[in-house]
C-alpha cells in the first residue's frame, strides 16, 4: 500500500488529467491464468531496454499500480520498500522543506522511482517523490529487485547507469536554476513534461508550475504570456499546449538535451 | 473567504498585463494588500525575466470575483513600506 499525503500548498487540478483510461493494460493473461506482463507491450524504457532473462527475473513481482495525484510514493526520511518503474504520467523529486518545496528531478516513463536510495544501498533518502502528473506504473518489492541485481550484473549495470542520468538530470536543474531566466527555466521544464507524454497539450495550474519552479504564480504568470508571444505554446485555462519545441530548446541554453542524450546513448544504446 | 486575482501591469499596451485567472483567497483588502506586496519583494528578490526589465515599473492590478478592480499596487510600495518600518 502506499501512503498518501496530501502535500501542504499544493493546489491542482482535479482527476481530468488521470492517464489510466487511455492506457493499454499491462495485464494479458488468459482468462483463468495468472495474469502476466508481457516485456513488448510496456511502455517504461528501462524494462523494454533490459535483456528478456533479466527482464523475467522481475516480472513475477511486478504489480500494476495506479499513481494518484499528488499521492507521495516515498516519503522523506522512510525507508524505501517499493520501487516504481513508471508507464505514465510522472514523478516529482522534490526538496522536502515546508517553507518552500521546489523540484529537483522529474521521472516519467524512462525511469524508476527509487532507483537512486536503492542502487547505492541507502534505507531513505531525504527527498520526497510525490505524484505530478497521475498515471500508473509496475511496483516491486525492494528485497525481490536487490535479489535480480545481484544474480545479474547486466541488470545492475542497467540500474548504474539509469542513476547517472538522474544524477546528469538533477545536475542541469542546478545550472539551469543559477543561470537561465523563468523563461528559459520553464521552457526547459515544458520540454521535459512533454517528453513523458502523450499529448501536446500539458493539463498543469499556474499554481503547480509556481510550486515545480519555485517562483511566485505571477512570475510563472508572466513567463507563460511571453512564451505564447513567441509563438512557442498556446496558453489555456489549466493547459499548455507545446507548439514549437525548437523555439523552447533556443531558451535553455544547454540545460536541456545533455540527460535526454546520456539516457539514449548509455540505456538505449543510440 | 472573497478570491483575489492579481494582474500584473508590465507595459502600457493590452500585451503588458499578465491576466491572473486563478486567484487567491485571502480574508480582505488589507490582507490583499499584503500579499501583493509578499509577492511583489519575492519577485524582486528573487526572479529574472526577459519579460520584465524593471520590476520597480510593475503594478498589480487586483479584482474581485467580479472583475471589479480592488486597488492597484506598485511594486515600489515595498520600498516605502520598509522604508517606515
Amino acid at each position: 500500500m502506499l501512503s498518501v499525503w496530501v502535500i501542504r500548498n499544493f493546489l491542482l487540478i482535479g482527476d481530468e488529467d488521470s492517464c489510466w483510461d487511455s492506457t493499454p493494460r499491462l495485464s494479458t493473461g488468459e482468462e483463468g491464468s495468472v495474469p502476466q506482463t508481457r516485456q513488448s507491450i510496456l511502455r517504461n524504457r528501462l524494462l523494454r531496454a533490459m535483456a528478456p532473462d533479466d527482464f523475467e527475473r522481475l516480472q513475477p513481482h511486478l504489480d500494476p499500480i495506479a499513481l494518484q495525484l499528488r499521492e507521495v510514493v516515498i516519503a522523506p526520511d522512510a525507508p524505501v520498500d517499493e520501487l516504481f518503474f513508471l508507464e505514465t504520467g510522472m514523478v516529482s523529486i522534490s526538496t522536502a522543506h515546508d517553507e518552500r518545496r521546489i523540484e529537483v528531478g522529474l521521472i516519467g516513463r524512462e525511469g524508476l522511482v527509487g532507483a537512486v536510495p536503492v542502487a547505492l544501498d541507502c534505507t531513505t533518502t531525504p527527498h520526497v517523490f510525490f505524484v505530478q502528473l497521475s498515471g500508473e506504473g509496475l511496483s516491486i518489492g525492494r528485497d525481490a529487485f536487490c535479489a535480480a541485481i545481484a544474480e545479474s550484473p547486466a541488470l545492475r549495470r542497467l540500474l548504474l547507469r539509469y542513476v547517472h542520468t538522474l544524477i546528469v538530470q538533477i545536475t542541469q536543474t542546478a545550472y539551469a536554476h543559477a543561470s537561465l531566466s523563468l523563461e528559459g527555466r520553464l521552457a526547459r521544464w515544458l520540454l521535459m513534461c512533454h517528453d513523458r507524454s502523450d499529448s501536446d497539450e500539458l493539463v498543469l495550474t499556474h499554481e503547480f508550475l509556481s510550486m515545480m519552479l519555485g517562483v511566485q504564480r505571477a512570475g510563472v504568470t508572466l513567463a507563460i504570456q511571453n512564451l505564447e508571444g513567441a509563438g512557442r505554446i498556446r496558453a489555456k485555462r489549466r493547459r499548455i499546449e507545446v507548439l514549437d519545441r525548437g523555439k523552447l530548446l533556443a531558451l535553455t541554453n544547454g540545460s536541456y538535451g545533455t540527460p535526454e542524450a546520456e539516457y539514449a546513448r548509455l540505456i538505449e544504446g543510440a | 473567504m472573497p478570491l483575489y486575482f492579481f494582474h500584473l501591469r508590465h507595459g502600457p499596451d493590452p500585451n503588458g498585463l499578465a491576466q491572473d485567472l486563478e486567484g487567491d483567497e485571502l480574508a480582505g483588502p488589507e490582507a490583499a494588500r499584503d500579499h501583493a506586496l509578499a509577492v511583489a519583494r519575492d519577485l524582486i528578490a528573487r526572479v529574472r525575466l526577459h519579460a520584465v526589465r524593471d520590476w520597480f515599473s510593475c503594478t498589480f492590478e487586483v479584482t474581485d470575483e467580479g472583475g471589479h478592480l480592488v486597488m492597484t499596487v506598485p511594486f515600489s510600495d515595498t520600498v516605502t513600506e520598509e522604508d517606515e518600518d
